[in-house]
């Protein structure tokens, strides 16, 4: 058996809401909707693995955390993670389970953090030895060593979100949850962020999945990606295959010694002038590079030239609207 | 055992630590409170006018004591409300804990370290208060002890009522207005608004049996004249029972609403 393993999991609220129309009977009368947050997912992850979830928003991503943490409880379907399933032994589960939520905090507001995690320490149950070292090695590579002594209220997002990943960390879960981890962080405090996530998947082999809309945050850590779209999980599988399949346009952008003629150039090339540069769009399966390559040296001689691929952001659109979410 | 206790102690330990950082707030809770006894005290000395001197004292001592010890009766620890109302229950349900006993033993820390920050001083203040309207002394030794020991029930009490509070609040995810009810209910029927012994004699007998009575009236009247052993036993029997019957109902709803519960904001 994998070290977790969702099978049909699926999860439907009941919202509630006001009739759009009719006079005074809105005061008590309203509508209910089914809601249906997650759909038949299946899936395994196995021990050691770092797993990236994304999707548009509402597309089930919280969700599907907040059911493998146990904190909900699914309308169908079954999980089992190390071998518990997280809703009925929930005490036991959470014991070996780290989480950041993204846009909460567990920390307490108004104490130092090191007190905060001082709790963690005993609702934990953690010796008191381990926890120290364990501590001095998150302070180390989180560098909260400067605001260790402050409250929670007095730092900024930045230092938060690293308190509240340390506080996650303290009892060395063998499975973290982030949800959101990098929501609202300044360009530093990300590149630390993932290195710290990299190393402690690599070395402590701790399971984690993440959600994120940073595709950066994907790149950057995950090799396994599962996308999810209106509670249905659409993709699960290498994020490099993934990119590949929607990744079909290039931009060549030139610059030309003088006046260059281009119109010449095969159908298969989209032309745009872009002041005084020219951007050629094209898809390599339709004509490979190289060919692409000889025909803007055979329009006059070039002064610059660089090729990007498409954006991951512009790919990620792509691909949800393609699969019409 | 110590160590299954360990996470409830320190949970406490932190709780307690953290209401001593919110002085302004039991600063201004002192003037209130001083302000409304003095202003009780000296509307019951002018409503009495000299006509029964023992009856007017004990007024006077039973509203002191009432203003001292307000912060007992006063379901104050927003923490829970406000992490349903946000979606931060997420993190607390993610604790390897009983969520009943753990939410008990800090609300329990608040509420001790909040009553004493407030009843210290009010103390102080009765050295300086003019004599007619000073509070009195306990009857005996025997009666503060008596006295002390249903206070510190009491709170024990307002806890498990705050805690079944909380396990509605689960549900309808916004705590005004259970909370205000309760507060009305609790502020009334323990002699906040006007003292239970100026009830009328029938309702008295009722209300005195009712959980809300023995926060504050009972030790009050306890630390006016003493029980007898018998009729202090049957007290403390009440207090217990009570305790008992609402950390039953509070656990069994606690139990029910975390399966169900609905985290708040994605």
């Amino acid at each position: 058996m994998r070290f977790l393993e969702a099978e049909g999991l699926s999860k439907t609220y009941i919202r509630r809401c006001k009739p759009k129309d009719g006079g005074i009977s809105r005061l008590w009368k309203r509508d209910t909707q089914v809601i249906t947050a997650l759909q038949d997912a299946s899936f395994s992850i196995n021990e050691g693995e770092l797993v990236g979830m994304i999707g548009p928003n509402g597309a089930g991503k919280s969700t599907t955390v907040k059911l493998l943490t146990g904190i909900l409880t699914p309308t169908g379907g079954t999980c089992h993670v190390d071998g518990r399933v997280p809703w009925l032994e929930r005490r036991e589960h959470v014991r070996h389970l780290g989480a950041v939520f993204g846009q909460r905090t567990q920390l307490w507001w108004d104490v130092p953090i090191h007190d905060s995690f001082l709790l963690l320490r005993d609702v934990y149950s953690v010796d008191k030895a381990a926890w120290q070292r364990r501590l001095d090695e998150l302070v180390d590579a989180l560098d909260l060593q400067e605001f260790l002594h402050t409250p929670l209220r007095q730092l900024s997002l930045g230092q938060r979100m690293r308190a509240e990943l340390c506080g996650s960390l303290l009892h060395a879960p063998k499975l973290l949850f982030l949800d959101e981890p990098t929501i609202g962080l300044d360009a530093v405090s990300k590149l630390k962020l993932r290195a710290f996530l990299k190393e402690e998947n690599k070395q402590r082999g701790t399971t984690i999945l993440l959600t994120t809309h940073d595709m950066e945050d994907m790149l950057a850590l995950c090799q396994r990606v599962m996308v999810l779209g209106r509670g249905k999980l659409l993709y699960d599988g290498q994020l490099e295959a993934l990119l590949r399949r929607y990744d079909t346009v290039h931009t060549l952008r030139c610059t030309f010694e003088g006046e260059a003629d281009l119109s010449g150039l095969p159908q298969a090339i989209r032309h745009e002038r872009d002041g005084g540069a020219h951007a050629l769009t094209f898809a390599p399966g339709e004509i490979p590079t190289s060919e692409v390559l000889a025909h803007v040296l055979a329009c006059g001689p070039l002064r610059e030239m660089t090729l990007k691929e498409q954006n991951i952001d512009h790919l990620i659109a792509r691909m949800y609207e393609e699969m019409q979410l | 055992m110590r160590n299954k206790l360990r996470p409830y102690l320190t949970a406490f330990r932190v709780r307690a630590l953290l209401e001593t950082q919110y002085r302004g707030a039991a600063l201004g809770g002192l003037i209130t409170q001083a302000f409304f006894g003095l202003v009780y005290a000296y509307l019951y000395t002018a409503f009495f006018n000299g006509s029964d001197p023992a009856a007017q004292k004990a007024t006077v001592t039973y509203v002191w004591l009432q203003q001292m010890f307000f912060r007992a009766l006063f379901m104050s620890d927003g923490e829970m409300n406000n992490q349903i109302m946000t979606g931060s229950l997420a993190y607390v349900l993610c604790r390897p804990v009983d969520q009943h006993l753990y939410w008990i033993s800090r609300n329990l820390a608040a509420q001790f370290v909040g009553v004493a920050m407030r009843a210290a001083p009010m103390l102080l203040l009765q050295l300086v208060v003019p004599q007619e309207v000073r509070m009195a002394l306990p009857a005996s030794p025997l009666a503060f002890a008596q006295f002390a020991l249903s206070l510190l029930l009491g709170v024990f009490c307002v806890s498990q009522i705050h805690a079944i509070g909380l396990a509605f609040t689960m549900k309808t995810l916004d705590h005004r207005g259970l909370s205000s009810m309760l507060s009305l209910l609790l502020m009334t029927f323990s002699g906040n608004v006007v003292p239970l012994t100026l009830f009328p004699e029938g309702l008295q007998r009722l209300i005195r049996y009712q959980p809300f009575a023995q926060v504050l009236d009972a030790p009050i009247r306890m630390y006016q004249s003493g029980q007898p052993m018998d009729e202090w036993l049957l007290n403390l029997a009440v207090q217990l029972c009570w305790i008992a019957a609402l950390w039953a109902l509070g656990r069994w709803l606690w139990a029910r609403q975390l399966r169900h519960v609905t985290i708040q904001g994605g």
